[in-house]
């Protein structure tokens, strides 16, 4: 804490010292900004280009033909009653994106919407108020230095955890059967196979994960090796028509797919006994 | 000469009615404006100049006495004559100090705020009313009619995508999932779902098989309207592709953030079609199809509680 | 240059050219003191140990002026309502000559602006230069970092495509449930109950005009107290280290251009001369 008199005596100080010693902002600063500048659009010209050549005029082509480096050049028209599309917002907002994923219980909904980027925003405008020391050197600052390496840590973290955030959704699941099948060696169980496409598109995935697939967001097992438990596909038909037979009220009842997929899923997951 | 202002402050204007004439010509324009623009309006326009243009005349008064050419008149009369009386004319006004404040620049710099304050409000007022207030009128949500009933099955689920607006396009396109829940004291009952998940507005994905090979199309009601009914069997309920939002059939929430259920729609069977109402808010289902007993509020905004404790924190909605 | 220091060896013809070059300079001068205006933003002091570090401030200014010209020509071209604007896009990306790159340096210019903002910002709180007398600076740094976010967020609904669209719906909402008011602010963004053709055009008013507009008066605001104030020199210089005790500074062997420094009643001073 310095007094605002020592704040005014550093300051006066250093107008001296620039007055007297500094050097001319042109050229010599302004050569260093003059450089940076051409940096900055050069860097934002080889962007738009590897965007482009790496793009084609259909947005469907990408990680087809074309490889996308740097993303479409659009995605699909707006379509605001769509059933299958997966938003996601631009890279920056990537963080503020898992911060709402993390915040999963109702209550605490608010928290991520408004409440941490305003408290952020509080604690950006009160700073100079809060910090009124003359020192500036880093390492004799170490509450500010602690505090930009968490925000530097977490900013990187949350935005990866954003960017590689993934929905099971059954159109993408449903890719992954063949290999399923191969990995667990049921290929050549024809109810099996039909039983994993079952799992697939029925959004199993949402809440569960099998073989690394899909989403252990909300706490429920993984079903890559539930077959070892020995149970018979019978079982897993009944148990997962009605969950709550068994005494599980988390599961939803799946009664609604019907004899016939009920007893494919049975023996997809009884069969499901672990990769080889 | 009774005026009593000129006695101690002969500068400062006295009293007047002309400005409450202003001001009641003003407000005979903007009433004119809403109630008849031809007649009222121009009216109040001619009280508020006559009566602006007194007021200017009544308030700068003393300024424009100045050069009346009797003034000099009598600032020449004879050295003998006595002191003319401190409220006539220039003459016996003491030299102002230096940096006093007399009343007639307090007068000018308060006319000169007050003017610019009016300028300020007759430009930005409209200009924010105009983008303020369209955003709170009007829209609202017209019945839509999805077509016969013929085409909702009982017991099935059927994605249905239609126009809420029909002469709007696309913008206007939403989808409910619908289920035909069978008779209910003689009268069809459905659970017609918003797509909307109540965490923060994404599409919600039906989690169980979509059989888009038995696509239909009807084209009901109004022009450009258009209905999609895709059958699926949404088994696991409804999923949030966004932030992992869980629902079981119902619209319950059973897992993530969504801060209550699924909105859902009114509906009516008009002439053996199916009538598609205003949406509005459900904080949970107590029950499933035609016997669930439904906790309805107004229709609030993702992430809006409309129950529990949090319900203070979004005490109103906006008017639509 | 009228600013040149004239050399007295001159030939006549030279002598000659150099009024002729100076009559303009010196005409605009006297009617404007513009001149001096540049000549005192261009040979101001600023500390002798600034580095690279402090080239990320006039390198987020490049990027914004790329955003503002770049987005300007787009405007020619783009049609703000949702039935035209996506195949706008597409004429413009894929038929319009040179369409590709002026979208697709404003599409990266943003993402680059955005980066800076955030660098420079590291940079000036790594360097503590925050503190006294630039507190003012970095609140009006917050305010263009927010406001900067707020026109990335309105810009990135215009190509009215899926990931556009359902953007823009989650951030309406995000605003939605802001306690109390939550509700009339998603609905004023709206432009209404529900997302419609005045969203879009709303959008783009907001992206085009009144945001810009903004950043450009907080820039303006941003640049003049860096000038005011002076260029905060490294936090390991000999300013920096506020341990208290400032030798004398030793007399000036370097001094260059001979001009004044703002003090802290003075603001703007022509070259006076005095060193």
């Amino acid at each position: 804490m310095a007094s605002i008199e020592d704040r005014r005596a550093q300051f006066t100080q250093y107008k001296q010292d620039v007055k007297s010693r500094g050097k001319s902002f042109y050229p010599y600063a302004m050569f260093h900004d003059t450089v940076m500048s051409l940096v900055v659009v050069s860097v934002i010209i080889a962007l738009a280009c590897v965007w482009y050549f790496t793009s084609g005029t259909d947005p469907n082509t990408c990680g087809g033909k074309d490889s996308c480096l740097l993303g479409p050049r659009y995605s699909e028209p707006a379509d605001p009653g769509t059933t299958n599309f997966v938003p996601r917002p631009d890279w920056y907002f990537y963080f503020l994106f898992y911060l709402l994923r993390i915040f999963k219980w109702p209550n605490t909904v608010i928290l991520g919407t408004v409440g941490i980027p305003t408290i952020l925003l509080i604690i950006l405008i009160v700073l100079p108020f809060v910090d009124v020391r003359r020192e500036r050197r880093l390492l004799r600052r170490p509450v500010a230095l602690i505090a930009a390496v968490l925000v530097v840590i977490s900013m990187g973290v949350l935005t990866y955890k954003g960017a590689t955030a993934k929905e099971a959704l059954a159109s993408e699941v449903v890719q992954a059967v063949p290999t399923w099948a191969q990995r667990q060696g049921f290929a050549d169980d024809k109810d099996a196979v039909a039983g994993a496409t079952v799992f697939a598109t029925s959004g199993c995935t949402a809440c569960h994960t099998y073989l690394g697939t899909g989403s252990s967001n909300l706490g429920a097992p993984d079903l890559s090796a539930i077959g070892k438990s020995g149970q018979g596909p019978n079982f897993f038909s009944t148990y997962v028509a009605d969950p709550s037979k068994y005494g599980n009220n988390v599961m939803p009842k799946f009664a609604a797919l019907g004899q016939t997929k009920l007893h494919q899923l049975g023996v997809f997951l009884s069969e499901s006994k672990g990769p080889k | 000469m009774t005026e009593p202002q000129h006695e101690d402050r002969p500068h400062l204007p006295g009293p007047s009615l002309y400005p409450i004439g202003f001001a009641a010509g003003v407000a005979c324009i903007l009433v004119g404006l809403i109630v008849n623009p031809t007649l009222i309006a121009p009216i109040g326009a001619a009280i508020a100049i006559v009566f602006g243009f007194l007021w200017a005349r009544d308030a700068t008064m003393d300024y424009r006495r100045e050069p009346e050419p009797i003034e000099p008149e009598r600032r020449e009369a004879p050295l003998t004559a006595p002191p003319i009386p401190a409220d006539r004319g220039e003459a016996a006004m003491p030299a102002p100090e230096p940096g006093e404040r007399f009343p007639r620049s307090r007068f000018l710099e308060a006319s000169t705020l007050g003017l610019g304050a009016v300028i300020g409000g007759l430009v930005t007022v409209p200009v924010v009313g105009f983008m303020v207030v369209p955003a709170f009128k009007g829209q609202g949500y017209p019945d839509v009619d999805l077509g016969p009933l013929d085409n909702f099955p009982e017991g099935k689920w059927l994605i249905t995508t239609f126009y809420m607006h029909p002469e709007a396009g696309n913008v206007s396109r939403r989808t409910a999932y619908i289920r035909n829940n069978g008779q209910l004291n003689g009268e069809p009952s459905f659970t017609i779902i918003s797509n909307r998940c109540a965490h923060l507005g994404c599409p919600v994905q039906p989690n169980g098989p979509v059989q888009p090979g038995d696509k239909k199309q009807v084209t009901p009601g109004e022009k450009g309207q258009k209905v999609t009914l895709v059958p699926t069997i949404p088994a696991g309920g409804f999923g949030c592709p966004c932030h992992g939002g869980q629902y079981d059939p119902e619209g319950n929430r059973t897992a993530g953030p969504p801060v209550r259920a699924l909105d859902r729609y009114q509906y009516a069977v008009v002439n053996g079609h199916l009538v598609l109402g205003k949406p509005f808010s459900v904080a949970h289902v107590d029950g499933e199809g035609k016997n669930a007993k439904i906790h309805a509020y107004k229709l609030a905004g993702p992430g809006q509680h409309i129950d529990g404790w949090e319900q203070i924190l979004y005490p109103i909605q906006p008017p639509h | 240059m009228a600013v040149a220091p004239t050399r007295s060896r001159k030939s006549p013809r030279r002598q000659k050219l150099e009024a002729a070059v100076n009559y303009p300079l010196d005409w605009l001068e006297e009617r404007s003191g513009l001149i001096g205006a540049v000549r005192y933003f261009l040979f101001r002091k600023v500390p002798g140990d600034t580095n690279w570090f402090h080239t990320l401030g006039s390198a987020t200014l490049t990027a914004f002026l790329v955003q503002a010209l770049t987005g300007a020509i787009l405007a020619m071209y783009y049609q703000p309502h949702p039935a035209t604007a996506y195949q706008s896009i597409n004429h413009i990306t894929n038929d319009v000559t040179l369409g590709w790159l002026v979208r697709g340096m404003h599409k990266w210019g943003a993402s680059v602006f955005i980066i800076l903002m955030f660098f420079h910002m590291a940079r000036v709180f790594l360097f503590g230069a925050y503190k006294y007398p630039r507190e003012l600076n970095w609140i009006v740094g917050v305010m263009l970092l927010a406001v900067g976010m707020l026109e990335g967020f309105t810009g990135y609904l215009l190509p009215w495509d899926q990931t556009a669209y359902w953007a823009t719906v989650v951030g309406i909402n995000l605003n939605g449930t802001a306690p109390i008011l939550g509700p009339f602010l998603a609905d004023f963004l709206r432009g209404g109950a529900e997302i419609g053709n005045d969203t879009l055009s709303r959008f783009y008013s907001l992206h085009m005009l009144l945001i810009p507009g903004l950043i450009f008066a907080l820039i303006g605001l941003h640049l003049y107290l860096v000038v005011r104030l002076g260029v905060s020199s490294p936090p390991w210089s000999r300013e920096a280290a506020g341990g208290g005790d400032y030798p004398a500074a030793p007399p000036s062997t370097n001094g260059r251009s001979g001009l004044t420094q703002p003090t802290a009643r003075s603001g703007w001073r022509r070259n006076g001369g005095e060193s």
